[in-house]
């Protein structure tokens, strides 16, 4: 495969998995929002300036109140914001096109339809009553993405690069929402009800990586800070999970490097060592240094990116 | 039977003056036609429209599309597409394949002999300066000998039918001949539309055309390659015919390749991959010769190769189709289409030429000049209709000014009667109703080292402007599905 393709190609999945991701956290977390228990979570300001975080955009300065239409526009549908959803799901298919002749047409096809779904949804429907619709279909359209990367493509050596950039972005998602997640619930404790490892914000982290039913089933218990990071950073099982994650893009590097030798310069090595460190991790270890943890965790994914892009995108 | 007046072809009216391809002599509807007429006549105006909004979502989808630019937004739009098909029956087809090889082989040895010993022109069968003067012959490629001897191993013929019923090529495109992916979208866009209608036909495939281009490819891979490496180059996404150089690629199973995904190392080509460089061996090339190696054609050049044309000329690398084919496909060349055939292949020439006044001949100059009106005038080396006059479509001061241009270069143009191509049905939105509409059909012919391969079937495209000849798409033009009969 050529490498400007491989390169395209892990981009296209990269871009894939965080429209989808914007997207649920958007309407995650307005709806839960709605119904909240405290005032604190139910206030607009506190759920818009969560979306802000998330994406990595400027919050709102202290005396800066937001405009709810305005977030809400920049999050999905504004073409000059590189982190928008639109921007996503173009760069998408700007990559998918440029490897066209490598991925199947079912594949191609849908991510077309996708993007044609995205380009043309009417603004001001989606701003005054189509958030929920417009997430939803986000969400089902990467599904089917992924649904056709996984059952349409050759499981090869394009697919295994799709694959790294599916895992390694859906763990840089789920460290952001974590992070983003974190601050809310340090925000709203304090009241009667209230407390941060019972915050309610665990619950509505839990349902922006789709994970909420799972984890009651694993544990029978309402969430708390402790449960659920563990569910979602260390238990292999949960799909959604940071240890998931890392396992795949174990398992895909090696498509693309099975050599056993010892190479501490390779990108399969910098992942197993990563990788070898949560395995045998207790969460109370993180839990205490979750900032520590974010901190380290995000600079690991940009190093197995970085890695990554000089031993096989260089051309 | 459904009512006459409520049925999408109430209204079609057939202007006697033109040939119109559905129509026999007699004025009957021919027979190959009769079921797909009453098939289609079944179906309301609404009906209709909601199989064409069908049709068009299915291109749209399959990202079928061209960028145009409006208001500074830029737009996808897709190529007009016609739901009727034409139908060619197998003995009308046969006519058309032959010829079709037969101008791909003489054209081939054409160029072999004007690279090489120049028989041709040396015993003045061919006007040397037609050759000497032409900005496509490239000195580079004398002596040249391109693996397996084929120069032009892609050509698409551009065919059309006269009204007196008879077959004429109006041109040879032996560069890089485009469109051939449209003759499949189209099929497989017809197929989502209207499935039923060929329950009652047996139409050849068209989705063989990759295969056998890739086997004919391989048949020339240069000397001592076993299993030969072959690409496909492409200018990049952002060419118009992007999405060609992908479906062939794809359905290749080859890499499509950008100018700087590859390289030269001692005179052989490697590609860039994942895993380093590896060897190149056959490179089905979608960008022209001036842009192919910076080294020895144009040095702006960046969507080529510096050193591909050193590796293709140590028989390193082949490239389809060989560098310097332009000179054969040149509108004064094809007018010696006649004497070419028959100098090399000692036949006589299976599908008519149109006849061709030279406006370098003093004589025919004049003929030219007092006959504007009744002439199209071409200009010999624009391709994609870019240039083109015809008289009678001209005011008294555009004839004035095309005298004007053809007197200061009188090389660069030809004149020929003016053809009247023939009409048939096709649905016009503006209208809601079949209108007829003039046709052409374009062919693919792929020559290998000792077998060649025709695509039974071929882009019809048709004139969406009322009355228009020109058919290009970059001129307004659509396409139709092209059935050829078993």
């Amino acid at each position: 495969m050529l490498a400007r393709v491989a390169n395209n190609l892990f981009w296209m999945g990269r871009y894939i998995e965080r429209s989808e991701h914007i997207a649920r956290y958007m309407h995650v977390n307005y709806f839960s929002s709605l119904d909240a228990p405290n005032e604190l979570s139910r206030s607009r300001q506190f759920v818009l300036n969560s979306m802000l975080r998330m994406i990595g955009a400027p919050e709102a300065g202290e005396n800066e109140v937001l405009d709810e239409e305005a977030v809400l526009f920049k999050l999905a549908l504004d073409p000059e914001h590189p982190f928008s959803i639109i921007s996503n799901v173009k760069y998408a298919r700007e990559n998918a096109n440029s490897a066209r002749d490598l991925i199947s047409t079912d594949l191609y096809e849908s991510i077309n339809k996708f993007y044609h779904f995205v380009l043309k949804y009417p603004e001001q429907h989606f701003l005054k009553k189509g958030l929920y619709d417009f997430a939803i279909n986000i969400i089902e359209m990467s599904s089917i993405l992924r649904g056709r990367i996984r059952s349409t493509l050759l499981h090869d050596e394009v697919y295994a690069i799709i694959m790294l950039g599916v895992n390694l972005e859906r763990a840089n998602q789920l460290i952001r929402i974590i992070n983003a997640k974190y601050y809310d619930a340090l925000y709203a404790q304090g009241s009667y009800e209230a407390k941060f490892s019972k915050s309610f914000e665990w619950t509505t982290l839990l349902k922006c990586v789709e994970s909420y039913d799972m984890m009651r089933r694993f544990y029978k218990k309402t969430p708390t800070s402790l449960t659920t990071l563990e569910f979602l950073i260390l238990n292999p099982n949960c799909p959604r999970s940071m240890m998931n994650s890392l396992n795949q893009v174990y398992t895909h590097i090696r498509v693309l490097d099975n050599s056993f030798r010892y190479n501490k310069r390779s990108t399969a090595f910098l992942v197993g060592r990563v990788r070898a460190e949560y395995q045998y991790k207790y969460i109370e270890e993180i839990e205490g240094n979750i900032k520590q943890f974010i901190e380290a965790m995000l600079k690991n994914l940009a190093d197995i990116g970085d890695k990554m892009e000089n031993e096989f995108f260089h051309y | 039977m459904p009512k006459e007046d409520s049925t999408i072809f109430a209204s079609y009216q057939r202007d006697p003056s033109l040939f119109d391809e559905i129509y026999d002599a007699k004025g009957q509807i021919k027979d190959v036609y009769k079921t797909l007429f009453q098939l289609y006549g079944g179906h309301s105006i609404p009906d209709y429209m909601t199989l064409n909004e069908k049709a068009r979502s299915s291109f749209f989808n399959q990202g079928i599309t061209f960028q145009v630019y409006h208001d500074k937004q830029m737009q996808e739009k897709i190529f007009p597409f016609d739901l009727f098909p034409r139908i060619i029956d197998s003995k009308e087809w046969e006519v058309i394949e032959k010829g079709a090889i037969q101008r791909s082989r003489a054209l081939n040895l054409f160029l072999w002999d004007i690279y090489h010993e120049k028989k041709i022109l040396k015993q003045g069968v061919v006007p040397l300066e037609l050759i000497s003067s032409s900005e496509n012959y490239l000195h580079q490629m004398i002596g040249v000998d391109p693996p397996g001897g084929i120069y032009n191993h892609i050509s698409g013929t551009d065919v059309i039918k006269h009204n007196d019923g008879q077959y004429y090529v109006l041109e040879d495109n032996i560069r890089c001949p485009s469109g051939v992916s449209y003759v499949i979208c189209n099929r497989t866009a017809l197929k989502r539309a209207l499935f039923g209608v060929f329950n009652h036909y047996e139409t050849h495939t068209v989705t063989n055309y990759a295969e056998n281009l890739l086997d004919l490819l391989e048949s020339v891979k240069p000397h001592g390659v076993d299993v030969p490496n072959t690409v496909v180059i492409t200018p990049g996404m952002y060419n118009s015919a992007f999405y060609e150089h992908s479906y062939l690629a794809k359905t290749m199973g080859v890499e499509l390749v950008e100018g700087r995904d590859l390289f030269v190392e001692n005179d052989f080509v490697y590609m860039r991959t994942i895993k380093g460089p590896q060897k190149v061996d056959i490179i089905y090339r979608r960008i022209d010769d001036q842009f192919l190696d910076p080294l020895e054609f144009r040095a702006d050049s960046s969507l080529g190769v510096p050193g591909l044309f050193s590796a293709y000329k140590k028989g390193n690398v082949t490239l389809a189709n060989a560098p310097g084919t332009g000179v054969a496909d040149d509108k004064a060349v094809y007018t010696y289409m006649p004497e070419i055939i028959k100098y090399y292949l000692d036949e006589t020439p299976i599908l008519n030429n149109v006849h061709t006044y030279h406006c370098s001949r003093p004589k025919e100059l004049a003929y030219v000049l007092d006959h504007i009106h009744e002439l199209v005038i071409k200009p010999v080396d624009e391709a994609g209709g870019y240039g083109i006059s015809i008289g009678n479509r001209l005011t008294k001061e555009e004839i004035e000014t095309v005298k004007k241009q053809i007197k200061e270069h009188p090389r660069k143009y030809v004149a020929q009667p003016i053809m009247s191509l023939s009409v048939h049905p096709t649905y016009i939105d503006e209208t809601s109703s079949f209108e007829q509409r003039h046709v052409d059909l374009r062919t693919f012919t792929i020559l290998g080292k000792d077998r060649d391969f025709v695509l039974k079937g071929g882009l019809t495209r048709v004139a969406l402007k009322k009355g228009n000849l020109i058919v290009n798409s970059s001129q307004g033009g659509g396409s139709k599905d092209t059935w050829v009969l078993k």
